[in-house]
C-alpha cells in the first residue's frame, strides 16, 4: 500500500507511483509515453484525479471508479463513498473542514476539469435562468448592453464571493418582480430548442436524400453505358458498318449525356429554388424570432365604440304606471328574464328622439347643399347616419 | 373611438328623417312635380284616346289631396273595424301618404290601393292576418289585394319603418306619473329644485285653459292632492292620444315634424300648463335650443288645432271625384291584377323562352368551338 501513498491535493504533477522509481534517464520519456497509453486515463496536472479523498481508493484497484461532485461545496468523492455515506439521508460532507449538509441526489459527474470552472458555470446557469431577457425586448442596443452589464456584475459578485448577501437579495428581488416574464421567456426558449432540433433533423434528411439521388444517377449512367456497348455489339454482329456504328454509338452516347445533364440541371435548379425558400426561411427562424407580446384580447364590443346617451331623460328604475307594474309581476314575462326597463327605456327614448331636430331647417340646408355640388363635401356628417349603425331605437 | 349618440342622433339615422321629412316648401314642390308629371302623361293618353273632355277635366292638386285624405280616413275606420292596434292605423295612413307623394291618383286610384296598404301595414306592425281571411273580411279578391303591393313598396322606396309617437307618449305618461309621486330622474343641465319640490309645484299648477282638450276638471274642494294630479295626467294622456289618432294622421305633420315634437304638441293641446311644466324639467333654461323647440311644438300644435273633421270629404264628394277620375285616369294601369300576374310570370311564354334558351346555348357552344380549334373548315365543326 505504500506504493499508493500519493498526496491528495497536490497541484504539481507527479510521476506515476505505479512505475515506482524506475526509469532513470528515460524517466520523462517514459512518462510521456505512459501518458499516451490507452489503458488508463492520464493523470492531470492537478494530480488528484485518481484517488478518492475520502476513502483513498484509487482507480488502480477499482477500474470503474467514478468521481461525483456535489454543487454545494464542490468536493468530489467516489461513487461508493457517496452511496455509503448519503444513502441514509442527508449527512455532513466528509471532507474535514467542510460542514455542509449534502444530499445524495445532488451529486453528479464533473463536466469540467477545473472545479472552479464547474462552479462558475453552475452559478452562471442559475443566473441565466432568472435573468433571461432577450435583445428584442429592449428599446435600444445600449439598454440591452446595460442590462447585460448588470447581469454580469451580479454573476461576478457571486462567483468571486463579493457582497454575496446583497447580491443575493437583488437577485431574489428581481426574480420576484419578473416571475411572469421569466416564465414566458423560458417557455419560448424551450419551444425554440424543439423547433431547432426538428429543423436539424429535416436538414439531415434532405442531405441523405440528395446523396441517394446522386447514387441513383451514377447507377443509371453506368447502365446506359453498358446498354450502348451491347447495342453497338449487336449492330456489329448483324453486319453493319463498324465505323458508322461507332460514330452513331458516340452520338447516341453524347446525346444521352447531354439530356441527362440538362435533366439534372433542371432538377438542381428546382431543388435550389425550393431549398432557397426553405433555406431562407430556415435562416430566418434560426436567426431572429420576432416576438410580439401577446396582448390580452379586449372584450368584444358589440356596438363598435358607439354609445347612446340620453340627453333629455334619466331612466329611473321603477315607474308607477300600472301598465308596467302588472307586467313586472306577471310570471309569463319575468320568468324568461325580461326586464321592464327595456320597455321604459325605449319609450322614453322615443318620446324625445327628434325633439331637437328642426326638420325645416335641416332639410332646406341639405337640399341647398345637394344643389350646390361643390359643397357636397361639407354636408353635415350626422345627416344621413347610416341606418345600419343602429338598431331601431324606437 | 367612442362616439356618443343622443336621441336626436338616433332620429337622424332613421329613414323617416332621411327620406320622408320635408320642409313645407319642399313638400309642396314635390307634390307639384308629381301632379305635373301625371298631367303630362294625361295629355299623352288623352290625345291617344281622342277624348274630347279628357283634357279639360283634370283633378286639381287640392282635390287630389282631399281624395287621399278621405282614403286615409277610410283606412282608419277599416283598421278600427278589424280592431287592430293604433300603430297599424298610423303606419297604413303614412304609407298611403308617402305613396301619393311620388304617384298620382290618376295612375293609381286610392280605391284600389288602400286595402293593400292596410294589409302591408298589418304585416309590418306584427299583427299579420292571413290573406284569405283578410280578403274575406274586407270582401275583396286576394289577387286584387296583392296586385299593387310591389308598386307600393317601390313608391315607399322599401323603407317600411314609420316612427310613431304613441310609445313616446306612454313614456311621457310614465315620467309624469312618477313626478307626481315625487320620484324624478334628473336631467343634465336642468335646474330643478328636487323631486319633492317638483311634486309640490305640480300640485300648485294652474288649471287647464279653455282651449285645452283635456276632459279633466279641478276638484270642487279646491285642494289638490296627488291622486287629482294623477287623474289629470291620465286625462291629458287620453286627450293627447285621441289627437294623435285623428288630426295627426289626417294632416301632413308626419312629414313636417318629428314624432317627438308631434306628441308633445298633442300634449300641449291637451293640457297646456302641465306640458309646459314638464318641458321645463327637460330643457335647460339657458340653452338656445329651448325657444326653437318650444316654437316648433307650438307650430305643430297649431296645425293640429286648425284641423277639423269637416275638412274631410264626404261620401258624396268622394264619389263625385271618383267619377271624374274614372274619365281621366291612366289606361295603362287600369288592370293591376293582370299587370301583377304578368310581372310574376315573366314577359314571354314558356315555349318561347325554351326556344330562346336553346338557341343561345347552341350559339355559345359554336363560339367556344371556334375559339379553341379555329374557324370550322367547309362548314363542318372542327
Amino acid at each position: 500500500m505504500s506504493r499508493f501513498a500519493a498526496p491528495k491535493t497536490s497541484p504539481v504533477s507527479k510521476r506515476d507511483p505505479r512505475v515506482g522509481g524506475g526509469g532513470g534517464p528515460d524517466g520523462e520519456l517514459h512518462n510521456s509515453m505512459r501518458g499516451m497509453s490507452l489503458r488508463a486515463p492520464m493523470p492531470t496536472n492537478t494530480g488528484n484525479a485518481e484517488v478518492c479523498p475520502v476513502c483513498k481508493s484509487s482507480r488502480y484497484l477499482n477500474s470503474s471508479l467514478r468521481f461525483l461532485v456535489n454543487p454545494e461545496c464542490y468536493h468530489k468523492m467516489c461513487e461508493s463513498c457517496v452511496d455509503r455515506i448519503f444513502s441514509h439521508g442527508p449527512a455532513q460532507c466528509p471532507i474535514p473542514g467542510c460542514r455542509r449538509t449534502l444530499r445524495k441526489h445532488r451529486f453528479r459527474e464533473q463536466t469540467f476539469e477545473d472545479i472552479q470552472v464547474e462552479r462558475e458555470v453552475d452559478i452562471r446557469k442559475k443566473v441565466q435562468a432568472v435573468f433571461n431577457k432577450r435583445e428584442e425586448e429592449f428599446e435600444s442596443l445600449r439598454d440591452y448592453n446595460d442590462y447585460l452589464n448588470d447581469v454580469e456584475d451580479i454573476t461576478f459578485n457571486l462567483v468571486n464571493q463579493i457582497d454575496v448577501e446583497e447580491t443575493n437579495r437583488r437577485f431574489e428581488a428581481y426574480q420576484k418582480v419578473n416571475e411572469k416574464e421569466i416564465e414566458e421567456n423560458a417557455q419560448l426558449a424551450q419551444q425554440e430548442k424543439l423547433s431547432f432540433t426538428a429543423m436539424q433533423k429535416a436538414e439531415r434528411h434532405q442531405a441523405r436524400e440528395r446523396r441517394e439521388a446522386a447514387r441513383r444517377e451514377e447507377d443509371d449512367e453506368r447502365r446506359e453505358v453498358e446498354e450502348n456497348k451491347r447495342d453497338a455489339l449487336n449492330r456489329l454482329a448483324s453486319g453493319a458498318d463498324p465505323e458508322t456504328v461507332a460514330k452513331e454509338g458516340q452520338q447516341v452516347q453524347l446525346k444521352k449525356r447531354m439530356d441527362r445533364q440538362a435533366a439534372t440541371e433542371r432538377q438542381r435548379q428546382l431543388q435550389a429554388a425550393s431549398d432557397g425558400r426553405n433555406g431562407s426561411s430556415n435562416f430566418i427562424v434560426k436567426g431572429l424570432k420576432s416576438r410580439q407580446k401577446v396582448e390580452p384580447e379586449a372584450p368584444i364590443d358589440p356596438f363598435g365604440g358607439l354609445r347612446i346617451s340620453s340627453k333629455y331623460f334619466t331612466l329611473q328604475d321603477d315607474y308607477i304606471w300600472e301598465g308596467i307594474q302588472d307586467t313586472k309581476k306577471d310570471v309569463k314575462h319575468v320568468a324568461g328574464g325580461y326586464d321592464v326597463r327595456d320597455y321604459t327605456q325605449r319609450s322614453l327614448c322615443a318620446a324625445f328622439s327628434g325633439l331637437g331636430v328642426f326638420i325645416a331647417d335641416e332639410i332646406s340646408e341639405r337640399d341647398r347643399a345637394a344643389q350646390n355640388s361643390a359643397a357636397i363635401g361639407t354636408i353635415r356628417a350626422d345627416i344621413g347616419l347610416k341606418d345600419s349603425l343602429m338598431a331601431d331605437a324606437v | 373611438m367612442t362616439q356618443t349618440l343622443t336621441e336626436d342622433d338616433l332620429y337622424r339615422a332613421s329613414t323617416q328623417f332621411r327620406l320622408w321629412s320635408f320642409s313645407p316648401e319642399s313638400l309642396a314642390v314635390l307634390r307639384q312635380k308629381t301632379h305635373e308629371l301625371a298631367r303630362e302623361r294625361g295629355r299623352q293618353y288623352g290625345s291617344e284616346n281622342n277624348d274630347a273632355d279628357g283634357m279639360a277635366d283634370h283633378l286639381s292638386k287640392e282635390e287630389e289631396l282631399q281624395l287621399v285624405q278621405r282614403y286615409c280616413e277610410q283606412i282608419r275606420t277599416t283598421s278600427d273595424h278589424f280592431k287592430w292596434p293604433v300603430q297599424v292605423k298610423a303606419t297604413a295612413v303614412q304609407y298611403l301618404r308617402r305613396f301619393y307623394l311620388s304617384n298620382s291618383v290618376r295612375t293609381y286610384p286610392p280605391k284600389e290601393v288602400y286595402k293593400t296598404v292596410l294589409f302591408l301595414a298589418c304585416k309590418t306592425e306584427a299583427t299579420h292576418m292571413a290573406l284569405p281571411e283578410y280578403a274575406r273580411r274586407i270582401s275583396t279578391a286576394p289577387e286584387v289585394i296583392l296586385a299593387p303591393e310591389y308598386k307600393i313598396m317601390q313608391a315607399l322606396r322599401f323603407t317600411l319603418d314609420v316612427r310613431q309617437p304613441y310609445r313616446g307618449l306612454k313614456g311621457v305618461l310614465m315620467e309624469m306619473l312618477n313626478m307626481a309621486q315625487g320620484m324624478v330622474g334628473q336631467v343634465e343641465g336642468v335646474e330643478t329644485k328636487g323631486a319633492k319640490q317638483l311634486q309640490q309645484d305640480m300640485l300648485l299648477l294652474e288649471q287647464p285653459g279653455h282651449h285645452d282638450r283635456t276632459p279633466w276638471k279641478a276638484p270642487s274642494s279646491g285642494k289638490m292632492e296627488v291622486k287629482h294630479i294623477t287623474d289629470r295626467i291620465n286625462a291629458a294622456y287620453s286627450a293627447a292620444k285621441a289627437l294623435l289618432d285623428g288630426p295627426a294622421l289626417l294632416t301632413d305633420v308626419y312629414f313636417l315634424y318629428t314624432s317627438s315634437q308631434i306628441l308633445l304638441a298633442a300634449l300641449h293641446l291637451a293640457d297646456e300648463p302641465l306640458t309646459s311644466f314638464y318641458l321645463n324639467t327637460k330643457l335647460p333654461l339657458t340653452s338656445d335650443l329651448r325657444p326653437r323647440i318650444l316654437g316648433t311644438i307650438a307650430a305643430c300644435a297649431d296645425i293640429l288645432q286648425t284641423f277639423s273633421t269637416d275638412q274631410i270629404l264626404t261620401k258624396e264628394g268622394r264619389d263625385g271625384l271618383e267619377a271624374r277620375l274614372e274619365k281621366c285616369r291612366d289606361p295603362a294601369t287600369r288592370d293591376l291584377v293582370k299587370a301583377h300576374a304578368a310581372a310574376k310570370r315573366g314577359s314571354e311564354s314558356d315555349e318561347e323562352e325554351k326556344i330562346r334558351k336553346r338557341k343561345a346555348a347552341r350559339e355559345k357552344h359554336e363560339r367556344e368551338g371556334d375559339d379553341f380549334f379555329g374557324p370550322s373548315i367547309g362548314g363542318k365543326k372542327g
